[in-house]
């Protein structure tokens, strides 16, 4: 009882909120409920280990260096259809973000509407929206550009208007209060506050898709995708090892240069 | 011929709270008003309503013979600037752009979207940087300058603006000592030599004298005082200060003994 008497949370009784102990069991009893529906079996996980193990040793074998040349043409296709994709897209979130922010829209209806389209885009996985793009304009990296920047409007237009709805209001009446227009106190207080979260969400967009570019090759849109599902399913684990560790390669150096590139935008130049 | 004209101004928040009860006044042009009164008095209001940042419930508020109301706020606000107690700049831009903001009121939106000025803008807002003395601050980012000097900015982006009266919301507020005496130094001298209209919100008695051609004084939504330094005694003091329901107020008398 000791316990009780000592230790408090910091609510008038001393005791945790009803709601949250009751929200935290709820959603205890559901996965114990749900566990079962999906498979989730700790006995077949623990059995399938050798299986596992086996796999990935037969990815160290002697890499296929003749298929370098290729590998690298790919991978090139594959980074130019995400920078591709992405900037079409920023170029795009710009304006969706500032209709889907509540303290930007011109008005609340705009406000609903933006987001529901948006919710739309990205409702679906890219691979989807590429099968639908390769149909209207044929197989190649244009359609997979297309998917990309289409799924990537709908998850940035959104993390735009979050960025934007968090500014601070001091700064925006600040420009305002001296007459600044619809457009331009929106150009002048708002974005550069938000510029910081803006960067961090490209960042991870510019990650997001270089994965997701990775595999469009899937449906004939493009990319390293294709030789990636081949090797594994004729077995060329020689070739397989070498795609694996290109992406990982690309992604790594991505996360250094965001790295760099968001502290200098945080700090500014000095830093 | 006044430059501000108040007209039975009052002001009722959604809230229910009543801020102003009633607010007839003139300012002449040219002129610097202190606005002295307790927290909670309807100062700020007061002066949010001369910018149109509020809107009164009854009553006009007149800038230059001209009303403040929604159609025409932008042209209304070409031509009243405004100093804040948080300075209100946009901390990641550089202190010059933030005084190029002042600008924006003269220019429309196609320049902006390429953050586009004129050259002219760039030697007003280098002028304006010259008289608060921050020339060489100008591409520095707004947030790395002390509080003093990011006031000094802000005053600086009043005055690119050109306006014919200058607006301060307890612009020091949040400053030390010399630092306030500096702001209000400049306030005084703008008004002094541009002729610029200046109404300063203040809790500083000891600055309302020394600044102030005129003073008014609010309690709970109304003036209750209107007059020169001169004629605002220790007794005007306790009417301003005052507060409801308590008649022998001892921390009251304490607290003004020395203002």
């Amino acid at each position: 009882m000791t316990t009780v008497s000592t230790w408090r949370w910091p609510t008038p009784s001393g005791w945790p909120p009803l709601p949250l102990v009751g929200g935290v069991l709820a959603l205890l009893c559901a996965l114990w409920l749900t566990a079962p529906i999906v498979e989730v079996d700790f006995v077949r996980l623990i059995g399938s280990l050798g299986k596992m193990v086996g796999f990935t040793g037969q990815m160290f074998v002697t890499p296929d260096w003749n298929y370098v040349p290729q590998l690298l043409a790919k991978m090139l296709e594959t980074i130019e259809m995400t920078i591709l994709g992405t900037a079409i897209a920023i170029v795009l979130s710009l304006p969706m973000g500032i209709l889907a922010a509540r303290n930007a829209t011109p008005h609340i209806a705009v406000y609903r509407l933006t987001r529901d389209v948006l919710s739309l885009m990205r409702a679906l996985p890219e691979l989807v929206w590429a099968l639908v793009f390769v149909s209207a304009v044929g197989l190649g990296p244009l359609p997979g550009v297309m998917a990309l920047a289409f799924v990537t409007v709908g998850f940035m237009g959104k993390f735009f208007a979050e960025a934007i709805e968090v500014v601070d209001r001091k700064a925006v009446e600040g420009v305002r209060a001296h007459g600044a227009g619809w457009l331009q106190v929106r150009l002048f207080a708002m974005l550069p506050q938000a510029l910081p979260d803006f960067v961090g969400t490209v960042m991870y967009i510019l990650d997001h898709n270089l994965r997701a570019a990775a595999i469009l090759g899937l449906v004939g849109a493009g990319g390293i995708g294709y030789d990636l599902v081949m090797s594994m399913r004729l077995f060329q684990y020689d070739r397989l090892l070498l795609i694996a560790l290109a992406i990982y390669l690309v992604v790594t150096l991505l996360d250094r240069a965001s790295d760099r590139l968001r502290s200098r935008i945080i700090h500014g130049k000095q830093a | 011929m006044s430059a501000i004209s108040i007209q039975s101004v009052t002001k009722r928040f959604p809230n229910g709270f009543e801020a102003l009860k009633g607010i007839d006044a003139e300012i002449k042009s040219g002129s610097f008003t202190v606005v002295l009164g307790p927290s909670g008095a309807g100062k700020s209001t007061l002066l949010r309503l001369m910018n149109g940042l509020e809107t009164p419930t009854s009553g006009e508020v007149r800038i230059g013979g001209e009303s403040v109301d929604a159609h025409k706020l932008r042209h209304i606000r070409s031509k009243v600037a405004m100093v804040f107690q948080q300075f209100n700049l946009v901390d990641r831009l550089s202190v010059v752009t933030n005084v190029l903001t002042g600008r924006l009121a003269h220019r429309s939106w196609v320049g902006s979207v390429f953050y586009l000025f004129r050259k002219e803008d760039m030697e007003i807002a280098q002028e304006a940087l010259a008289r608060v003395a921050l020339t060489d601050k100008a591409w520095n980012r707004a947030d790395k300058l002390s509080g003093g000097q990011q006031q000094r900015v802000g005053i600086a982006r009043a005055l690119a603006q050109q306006p014919k009266v200058i607006l301060a919301d307890e612009p020091v507020a949040s400053l030390d000592p010399v630092s306030s005496e500096e702001i209000m130094a400049l306030l005084r001298e703008i008004c002094d030599r541009d002729g610029i209209t200046v109404v300063v919100n203040l809790h500083q008695v000891e600055l309302a004298r020394r600044f102030a051609d005129r003073i008014i004084g609010m309690n709970s939504g109304k003036i209750v005082f209107d007059g020169n330094p001169e004629q605002m005694t220790q007794s005007v003091l306790r009417t301003i200060y005052q507060r409801e329901g308590i008649e022998d107020d001892n921390s009251l008398d304490m607290a003004l003994a020395y203002a």
